[in-house]
Protein backbone atom coordinates (compact mmCIF):
# COMPACT_ATOMS: atom_id res chain seq x y z
CA UNK A 1 0.00 0.00 0.00
CA UNK A 2 1.32 3.63 -0.89
CA UNK A 3 1.44 6.32 1.16
CA UNK A 4 -2.10 7.52 1.42
CA UNK A 5 -3.84 5.38 -0.72
CA UNK A 6 -6.38 2.78 0.44
CA UNK A 7 -5.40 -1.26 0.44
CA UNK A 8 -4.90 -3.45 -2.62
CA UNK A 9 -6.87 -6.85 -2.70
CA UNK A 10 -6.11 -9.33 -5.43
CA UNK A 11 -9.05 -11.63 -6.05
CA UNK A 12 -7.74 -14.92 -8.32
CA UNK A 13 -10.34 -17.20 -9.21
CA UNK A 14 -11.04 -18.89 -13.04
CA UNK A 15 -14.62 -18.57 -11.80
CA UNK A 16 -15.98 -15.21 -12.90
CA UNK A 17 -19.13 -15.72 -10.56
CA UNK A 18 -16.93 -15.92 -7.65
CA UNK A 19 -14.50 -12.05 -8.46
CA UNK A 20 -18.09 -10.53 -8.85
CA UNK A 21 -19.41 -11.77 -5.32
CA UNK A 22 -16.02 -11.01 -3.33
CA UNK A 23 -15.51 -7.67 -5.50
CA UNK A 24 -19.85 -6.89 -4.71
CA UNK A 25 -19.00 -7.32 -1.13
CA UNK A 26 -15.99 -5.36 -0.26
CA UNK A 27 -16.75 -2.52 -2.24
CA UNK A 28 -20.19 -2.83 0.02
CA UNK A 29 -18.07 -2.69 3.04
CA UNK A 30 -14.68 -1.12 2.19
CA UNK A 31 -13.46 1.30 0.17
CA UNK A 32 -10.35 -1.18 -1.21
CA UNK A 33 -8.74 -1.11 -4.20
CA UNK A 34 -10.07 -4.74 -6.09
CA UNK A 35 -8.00 -6.43 -8.68
CA UNK A 36 -10.01 -9.31 -10.16
CA UNK A 37 -8.40 -11.75 -12.25
CA UNK A 38 -9.99 -15.35 -14.03
CA UNK A 39 -6.18 -16.07 -15.45
CA UNK A 40 -3.87 -16.74 -12.75
CA UNK A 41 -1.10 -16.11 -15.06
CA UNK A 42 -2.08 -12.58 -15.78
CA UNK A 43 -2.54 -12.51 -12.13
CA UNK A 44 1.12 -13.48 -11.61
CA UNK A 45 2.59 -10.74 -13.93
CA UNK A 46 0.69 -8.52 -12.88
CA UNK A 47 1.89 -9.17 -9.62
CA UNK A 48 5.29 -8.50 -10.87
CA UNK A 49 5.03 -4.46 -10.90
CA UNK A 50 2.26 -3.48 -8.78
CA UNK A 51 2.15 -4.01 -5.16
CA UNK A 52 -0.92 -5.45 -3.13
CA UNK A 53 -1.31 -6.37 0.12
CA UNK A 54 -3.66 -9.38 0.30
CA UNK A 55 -3.77 -12.48 -2.66
CA UNK A 56 -6.85 -14.10 -1.95
CA UNK A 57 -6.30 -16.96 -4.42
CA UNK A 58 -8.68 -20.25 -5.56
CA UNK A 59 -6.57 -23.07 -5.64
CA UNK A 60 -7.84 -25.53 -8.99
CA UNK A 61 -7.53 -23.11 -12.16
CA UNK A 62 -6.40 -24.15 -15.41
CA UNK A 63 -2.51 -23.59 -16.53
CA UNK A 64 -1.56 -22.49 -13.26
CA UNK A 65 -2.88 -24.22 -9.78
CA UNK A 66 -2.92 -21.71 -6.61
CA UNK A 67 -0.20 -22.83 -4.56
CA UNK A 68 2.16 -22.39 -7.88
CA UNK A 69 0.64 -18.73 -8.25
CA UNK A 70 1.45 -18.10 -4.19
CA UNK A 71 4.47 -19.37 -4.59
CA UNK A 72 5.40 -16.39 -7.52
CA UNK A 73 3.53 -13.61 -5.00
CA UNK A 74 5.59 -14.61 -2.47
CA UNK A 75 8.53 -14.52 -4.67
CA UNK A 76 7.77 -10.82 -6.19
CA UNK A 77 6.16 -9.35 -2.79
CA UNK A 78 7.13 -11.11 0.08
CA UNK A 79 5.24 -9.12 2.31
CA UNK A 80 2.12 -9.20 0.67
CA UNK A 81 -0.51 -11.76 2.57
CA UNK A 82 -1.85 -15.10 1.03
CA UNK A 83 -4.66 -16.50 1.22
CA UNK A 84 -6.24 -19.46 -0.51
CA UNK A 85 -10.18 -19.69 -0.69
CA UNK A 86 -10.70 -22.71 -1.91
CA UNK A 87 -13.51 -25.62 -2.66
CA UNK A 88 -11.15 -28.12 -3.28
CA UNK A 89 -10.67 -28.72 0.86
CA UNK A 90 -7.70 -31.98 0.82
CA UNK A 91 -5.52 -31.70 4.04
CA UNK A 92 -2.13 -32.45 1.79
CA UNK A 93 -3.29 -28.97 -0.22
CA UNK A 94 -3.62 -27.27 3.13
CA UNK A 95 -0.54 -28.24 4.66
CA UNK A 96 1.73 -27.71 1.49
CA UNK A 97 0.62 -24.19 1.37
CA UNK A 98 1.45 -23.39 4.82
CA UNK A 99 4.48 -25.24 4.21
CA UNK A 100 5.59 -23.73 0.95
CA UNK A 101 4.39 -20.45 0.32
CA UNK A 102 4.25 -19.43 4.06
CA UNK A 103 0.04 -19.09 3.65
CA UNK A 104 -1.48 -16.47 5.90
CA UNK A 105 -5.13 -18.37 6.37
CA UNK A 106 -6.79 -21.16 4.26
CA UNK A 107 -10.66 -20.67 3.69
CA UNK A 108 -12.99 -23.09 2.18
CA UNK A 109 -15.66 -22.70 0.12
CA UNK A 110 -18.75 -21.69 0.30
CA UNK A 111 -17.02 -19.07 2.38
CA UNK A 112 -19.00 -16.47 4.81
CA UNK A 113 -18.43 -13.24 3.91
CA UNK A 114 -17.81 -11.80 7.46
CA UNK A 115 -14.95 -14.70 7.96
CA UNK A 116 -13.71 -13.48 4.53
CA UNK A 117 -13.21 -9.74 5.57
CA UNK A 118 -11.87 -10.17 8.63
CA UNK A 119 -9.31 -12.53 7.21
CA UNK A 120 -8.77 -9.86 4.58
CA UNK A 121 -8.27 -7.09 6.93
CA UNK A 122 -5.97 -8.70 9.51
CA UNK A 123 -4.38 -9.79 6.50
CA UNK A 124 -3.45 -6.16 5.62
CA UNK A 125 -2.71 -5.06 8.83
CA UNK A 126 -0.35 -7.73 9.52
CA UNK A 127 1.46 -6.17 5.36
CA UNK A 128 1.21 -2.90 6.58
CA UNK A 129 2.94 -4.12 9.95
CA UNK A 130 5.67 -5.97 7.99
CA UNK A 131 6.25 -2.98 5.47
CA UNK A 132 6.61 -0.21 8.24
CA UNK A 133 8.82 -2.89 10.10
CA UNK A 134 11.29 -3.19 6.50
CA UNK A 135 11.26 0.62 6.85
CA UNK A 136 12.30 1.07 10.08
CA UNK A 137 14.89 -1.99 9.67
CA UNK A 138 16.30 0.33 6.43
CA UNK A 139 15.85 3.73 8.61
CA UNK A 140 18.30 1.68 11.37
CA UNK A 141 20.95 0.64 8.91
CA UNK A 142 21.23 4.07 7.70
CA UNK A 143 21.32 5.47 10.84
CA UNK A 144 23.51 2.51 12.01
CA UNK A 145 25.96 3.54 9.19
CA UNK A 146 25.71 7.55 9.24
CA UNK A 147 26.50 6.94 13.22
CA UNK A 148 29.54 4.75 12.05
CA UNK A 149 30.98 7.73 9.61
CA UNK A 150 30.14 9.94 12.23
CA UNK A 151 32.29 7.91 14.80
CA UNK A 152 34.71 7.11 11.82
CA UNK A 153 35.25 11.09 11.69
CA UNK A 154 35.38 11.75 15.12
CA UNK A 155 38.72 9.68 15.48
CA UNK A 156 40.27 10.92 12.67
CA UNK A 157 39.68 14.31 13.83
CA UNK A 158 41.28 13.40 17.74
CA UNK A 159 44.03 11.68 16.28
CA UNK B 1 -42.62 -61.79 -19.94
CA UNK B 2 -40.91 -59.84 -17.65
CA UNK B 3 -37.01 -58.66 -18.29
CA UNK B 4 -36.37 -59.54 -14.87
CA UNK B 5 -37.87 -62.66 -15.30
CA UNK B 6 -35.67 -64.01 -18.23
CA UNK B 7 -32.32 -63.07 -15.95
CA UNK B 8 -30.28 -65.93 -15.25
CA UNK B 9 -28.78 -66.01 -11.56
CA UNK B 10 -25.61 -65.09 -12.67
CA UNK B 11 -27.04 -62.28 -14.91
CA UNK B 12 -28.54 -61.01 -11.70
CA UNK B 13 -24.68 -61.13 -9.89
CA UNK B 14 -23.29 -59.27 -12.71
CA UNK B 15 -25.97 -56.78 -12.56
CA UNK B 16 -25.22 -56.47 -8.61
CA UNK B 17 -21.49 -56.11 -9.42
CA UNK B 18 -22.29 -53.38 -11.80
CA UNK B 19 -24.28 -51.53 -9.51
CA UNK B 20 -22.04 -51.42 -6.62
CA UNK B 21 -18.75 -50.49 -8.91
CA UNK B 22 -21.37 -47.49 -10.27
CA UNK B 23 -22.36 -45.96 -6.95
CA UNK B 24 -18.64 -46.55 -6.28
CA UNK B 25 -17.71 -45.07 -9.50
CA UNK B 26 -19.70 -42.12 -8.49
CA UNK B 27 -18.45 -41.95 -4.75
CA UNK B 28 -15.47 -41.66 -6.47
CA UNK B 29 -16.08 -38.36 -7.74
CA UNK B 30 -17.98 -36.96 -4.94
CA UNK B 31 -15.12 -34.62 -3.88
CA UNK B 32 -14.85 -33.12 -7.06
CA UNK B 33 -18.49 -32.79 -7.24
CA UNK B 34 -18.86 -31.41 -3.38
CA UNK B 35 -16.12 -28.98 -4.96
CA UNK B 36 -18.26 -27.65 -8.33
CA UNK B 37 -21.28 -27.25 -6.26
CA UNK B 38 -19.44 -25.07 -3.35
CA UNK B 39 -18.39 -23.09 -5.57
CA UNK B 40 -21.77 -21.44 -6.72
CA UNK B 41 -23.16 -21.59 -3.61
CA UNK B 42 -20.38 -19.55 -1.95
CA UNK B 43 -21.72 -17.04 -4.36
CA UNK B 44 -25.12 -17.42 -4.25
CA UNK B 45 -24.44 -16.87 -0.63
CA UNK B 46 -22.40 -14.51 -0.36
CA UNK B 47 -25.14 -12.75 -2.81
CA UNK B 48 -27.66 -12.67 -0.79
CA UNK B 49 -25.95 -11.35 2.08
CA UNK B 50 -24.98 -8.19 -0.31
CA UNK B 51 -28.41 -7.78 -2.23
CA UNK B 52 -30.31 -7.81 1.22
CA UNK B 53 -28.35 -4.57 2.40
CA UNK B 54 -28.06 -2.88 -0.67
CA UNK B 55 -31.70 -3.44 -1.10
CA UNK B 56 -32.06 -1.65 2.14
CA UNK B 57 -30.00 1.05 0.79
CA UNK B 58 -31.70 1.53 -2.12
CA UNK B 59 -35.04 1.71 -0.43
CA UNK B 60 -33.67 4.30 1.69
CA UNK B 61 -32.24 6.41 -1.20
CA UNK B 62 -35.83 5.99 -2.68
CA UNK B 63 -37.28 7.11 0.44
CA UNK B 64 -35.88 10.14 0.88
CA UNK B 65 -35.61 11.13 -2.45
CA UNK B 66 -39.75 11.10 -2.60
CA UNK B 67 -39.74 12.96 1.06
CA UNK B 68 -37.77 15.92 -0.48
CA UNK B 69 -39.49 15.44 -3.64
CA UNK B 70 -35.96 15.27 -5.57
CA UNK B 71 -34.07 12.47 -7.98
CA UNK B 72 -32.62 9.56 -6.30
CA UNK B 73 -28.77 10.46 -6.22
CA UNK B 74 -26.27 8.86 -8.96
CA UNK B 75 -25.15 6.20 -6.34
CA UNK B 76 -28.64 4.69 -6.63
CA UNK B 77 -28.33 3.98 -10.25
CA UNK B 78 -24.75 2.22 -9.32
CA UNK B 79 -26.60 0.22 -7.21
CA UNK B 80 -29.32 -1.08 -9.26
CA UNK B 81 -26.30 -2.34 -11.68
CA UNK B 82 -24.54 -4.28 -8.73
CA UNK B 83 -28.00 -5.75 -8.19
CA UNK B 84 -28.76 -6.71 -11.38
CA UNK B 85 -25.21 -8.55 -12.06
CA UNK B 86 -25.49 -10.05 -8.37
CA UNK B 87 -28.90 -11.46 -10.32
CA UNK B 88 -27.46 -13.00 -13.03
CA UNK B 89 -24.49 -14.45 -11.21
CA UNK B 90 -27.00 -15.77 -9.41
CA UNK B 91 -28.85 -17.62 -11.79
CA UNK B 92 -25.54 -18.95 -13.71
CA UNK B 93 -24.81 -20.42 -9.64
CA UNK B 94 -28.34 -22.04 -10.06
CA UNK B 95 -27.92 -23.41 -13.18
CA UNK B 96 -24.58 -25.28 -12.64
CA UNK B 97 -25.69 -26.80 -9.38
CA UNK B 98 -28.96 -27.54 -11.35
CA UNK B 99 -26.92 -30.07 -13.74
CA UNK B 100 -24.62 -31.29 -11.49
CA UNK B 101 -27.64 -32.90 -9.20
CA UNK B 102 -29.87 -33.69 -12.35
CA UNK B 103 -26.48 -35.90 -13.37
CA UNK B 104 -26.58 -37.36 -10.03
CA UNK B 105 -30.15 -38.10 -10.59
CA UNK B 106 -29.90 -39.60 -13.64
CA UNK B 107 -27.28 -41.79 -11.70
CA UNK B 108 -29.78 -42.64 -8.48
CA UNK B 109 -32.57 -44.07 -10.43
CA UNK B 110 -33.26 -47.04 -9.53
CA UNK B 111 -34.69 -48.50 -12.82
CA UNK B 112 -31.59 -50.35 -14.25
CA UNK B 113 -33.35 -53.14 -14.65
CA UNK B 114 -35.47 -51.87 -17.10
CA UNK B 115 -35.09 -52.27 -20.27
CA UNK B 116 -36.43 -48.96 -22.27
CA UNK B 117 -35.96 -46.62 -25.46
CA UNK B 118 -33.52 -43.90 -24.42
CA UNK B 119 -32.22 -41.19 -25.95
CA UNK B 120 -28.83 -41.70 -26.22
CA UNK B 121 -27.69 -38.09 -26.56
CA UNK B 122 -29.63 -37.08 -23.64
CA UNK B 123 -28.59 -40.08 -21.54
CA UNK B 124 -24.44 -38.42 -22.42
CA UNK B 125 -25.12 -34.93 -21.51
CA UNK B 126 -26.47 -35.97 -18.39
CA UNK B 127 -23.46 -38.15 -18.00
CA UNK B 128 -21.10 -35.26 -18.97
CA UNK B 129 -22.67 -32.86 -16.33
CA UNK B 130 -20.64 -35.31 -13.39
CA UNK B 131 -17.70 -36.42 -15.68
CA UNK B 132 -17.08 -32.07 -15.96
CA UNK B 133 -16.36 -32.50 -11.94
CA UNK B 134 -13.55 -34.46 -13.05
CA UNK B 135 -12.47 -32.00 -15.94
CA UNK B 136 -12.75 -29.15 -14.12
CA UNK B 137 -12.34 -26.56 -16.80
CA UNK B 138 -8.96 -27.81 -17.62
CA UNK B 139 -10.97 -29.67 -20.70
CA UNK B 140 -12.58 -28.75 -23.31
CA UNK B 141 -15.82 -31.05 -24.53
CA UNK B 142 -16.67 -31.18 -28.07
CA UNK B 143 -19.96 -32.03 -28.26
CA UNK B 144 -21.18 -34.04 -31.88
CA UNK B 145 -24.74 -35.46 -31.99
CA UNK B 146 -25.97 -37.19 -34.41
CA UNK B 147 -29.96 -37.69 -35.11
CA UNK B 148 -29.45 -41.15 -32.92
CA UNK B 149 -33.15 -41.80 -32.11
CA UNK B 150 -34.17 -43.75 -29.50
CA UNK B 151 -31.96 -46.54 -28.42
CA UNK B 152 -33.77 -49.71 -26.72
CA UNK B 153 -31.49 -50.25 -23.66
CA UNK B 154 -30.71 -50.41 -19.69
CA UNK B 155 -30.36 -46.51 -19.21
CA UNK B 156 -28.53 -46.97 -15.99
CA UNK B 157 -26.00 -49.53 -17.37
CA UNK B 158 -25.09 -47.43 -20.56
CA UNK B 159 -25.00 -44.38 -18.10
CA UNK B 160 -22.39 -46.16 -16.24
CA UNK B 161 -20.49 -47.25 -19.73
CA UNK B 162 -20.34 -43.68 -20.52
CA UNK B 163 -19.34 -42.72 -16.89
CA UNK B 164 -16.26 -44.82 -17.32
CA UNK B 165 -15.10 -43.71 -20.38
CA UNK B 166 -15.42 -40.56 -19.58
CA UNK B 167 -13.43 -40.30 -16.23
CA UNK B 168 -10.91 -42.40 -18.02
CA UNK B 169 -11.36 -39.47 -20.83
CA UNK B 170 -10.62 -36.96 -18.48
CA UNK B 171 -7.96 -39.10 -16.20
CA UNK B 172 -5.64 -39.58 -19.43
CA UNK B 173 -4.97 -35.99 -20.19
CA UNK B 174 -2.26 -34.62 -18.13
CA UNK B 175 -2.91 -31.23 -18.07
CA UNK B 176 -5.36 -29.71 -20.63
CA UNK B 177 -6.73 -31.18 -23.32
CA UNK B 178 -10.05 -32.11 -25.23
CA UNK B 179 -12.43 -35.03 -24.72
CA UNK B 180 -14.77 -35.08 -28.15
CA UNK B 181 -17.86 -36.96 -27.94
CA UNK B 182 -19.48 -37.78 -30.88
CA UNK B 183 -23.18 -39.91 -31.53
CA UNK B 184 -24.46 -41.24 -34.88
CA UNK B 185 -26.75 -44.08 -36.26
CA UNK B 186 -25.24 -46.25 -38.66
CA UNK B 187 -27.34 -49.22 -39.92
CA UNK B 188 -29.38 -50.23 -37.11
CA UNK B 189 -26.69 -49.66 -34.75
CA UNK B 190 -25.72 -46.95 -32.44
CA UNK B 191 -22.39 -45.55 -32.63
CA UNK B 192 -21.32 -43.44 -29.70
CA UNK B 193 -17.34 -42.31 -29.79
CA UNK B 194 -15.49 -40.41 -27.14
CA UNK B 195 -12.37 -39.65 -27.90
CA UNK B 196 -9.49 -37.97 -25.57
CA UNK B 197 -6.18 -36.07 -26.62
CA UNK B 198 -4.20 -37.77 -23.71
CA UNK B 199 -1.37 -39.93 -22.96
CA UNK B 200 -2.62 -42.95 -25.42
CA UNK B 201 -2.85 -46.76 -24.19
CA UNK B 202 0.91 -48.57 -24.44
CA UNK B 203 1.11 -50.78 -26.98
CA UNK B 204 1.93 -53.61 -23.92
CA UNK B 205 -0.95 -52.61 -22.52
CA UNK B 206 -3.66 -53.17 -24.88
CA UNK B 207 -4.30 -56.42 -24.76
CA UNK B 208 -5.25 -56.57 -21.23
CA UNK B 209 -7.27 -53.17 -20.85
CA UNK B 210 -10.59 -55.58 -20.37
CA UNK B 211 -9.28 -57.77 -18.11
CA UNK B 212 -10.11 -57.88 -14.49
CA UNK B 213 -8.10 -56.06 -11.52
CA UNK B 214 -6.20 -54.80 -15.00
CA UNK B 215 -5.06 -50.82 -14.20
CA UNK B 216 -2.34 -48.08 -14.73
CA UNK B 217 -3.77 -45.80 -12.14
CA UNK B 218 -2.32 -45.41 -8.90
CA UNK B 219 -3.23 -47.09 -5.32
CA UNK B 220 -6.34 -46.14 -4.47
CA UNK B 221 -7.84 -44.61 -7.77
CA UNK B 222 -8.38 -47.31 -10.27
CA UNK B 223 -10.13 -50.33 -9.28
CA UNK B 224 -8.99 -52.49 -12.52
CA UNK B 225 -13.05 -53.43 -13.09
CA UNK B 226 -14.09 -50.36 -14.53
CA UNK B 227 -13.17 -51.24 -18.01
CA UNK B 228 -14.09 -54.71 -17.55
CA UNK B 229 -17.83 -53.56 -16.60
CA UNK B 230 -17.97 -51.39 -19.29
CA UNK B 231 -17.15 -54.13 -21.82
CA UNK B 232 -19.83 -56.96 -19.80
CA UNK B 233 -22.33 -54.28 -20.37
CA UNK B 234 -22.09 -53.68 -23.81
CA UNK B 235 -21.33 -57.04 -25.30
CA UNK B 236 -22.94 -59.64 -23.16
CA UNK B 237 -25.82 -57.17 -21.48
CA UNK B 238 -26.79 -55.16 -25.13
CA UNK B 239 -24.72 -57.26 -28.19
CA UNK B 240 -22.99 -54.49 -28.86
CA UNK B 241 -19.12 -53.87 -29.34
CA UNK B 242 -16.75 -52.21 -28.15
CA UNK B 243 -12.73 -51.00 -29.38
CA UNK B 244 -10.84 -48.63 -29.44
CA UNK B 245 -7.66 -46.51 -31.41
CA UNK B 246 -4.81 -45.46 -29.50
CA UNK B 247 -1.66 -43.79 -30.65
CA UNK B 248 0.71 -42.85 -27.64
CA UNK B 249 1.41 -39.38 -26.74
CA UNK B 250 -1.98 -38.51 -29.38
CA UNK B 251 -4.95 -39.95 -27.58
CA UNK B 252 -7.64 -42.41 -28.09
CA UNK B 253 -10.90 -43.18 -29.42
CA UNK B 254 -13.51 -45.87 -27.54
CA UNK B 255 -16.23 -46.54 -30.13
CA UNK B 256 -19.40 -48.54 -28.33
CA UNK B 257 -21.97 -49.68 -30.97
CA UNK B 258 -25.32 -51.10 -29.57
CA UNK B 259 -27.96 -52.31 -31.57
CA UNK B 260 -30.98 -49.32 -32.21
CA UNK B 261 -33.46 -52.53 -30.77
CA UNK B 262 -32.21 -54.96 -28.15
CA UNK B 263 -31.50 -58.45 -29.27
CA UNK B 264 -33.97 -59.78 -26.83
CA UNK B 265 -36.79 -58.25 -28.41
CA UNK B 266 -34.50 -59.03 -32.23
CA UNK B 267 -35.44 -62.65 -30.84
CA UNK B 268 -39.06 -62.68 -29.97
Amino acid sequence: MAANSQPAVMIVDDEEMVITSVRAFLRLETDYHIFGFSNPEDAAKFLETNPVDVVVSDYLMPRMNGLQLLTKAKEYQPESARVLLTGHADKQSAIQAINDVGLYQYIEKPWDNQQLLLVIQSAIERTTLLRSLREKIIALDAAHSNLKEIQAKLLRAFL
Amino acid sequence: MSEQATTTPLERDKRQLSELYRMAAVGRLTAKIVHEINTPIGSIRSNNEVLGRMLEKLSQMVAEAVQNNTAPPAKAIDIIDTLKSLSAVDKIACDRISAVVRGLKTFARSNEGVLRKTDVNELLRDTLKLAGCEYRRRIEVVEDYGDVGEVECFPQLMNQVFLNLLVNAGQAIEGEGTVTVLTRQEDGWAHIAITDSGKGIAPENRSRIFSPGFTTKPIGEGTGLGLTITREIVVDTHQGVIEFDSEPGRGTTFHVRIPLVHHKRQTA
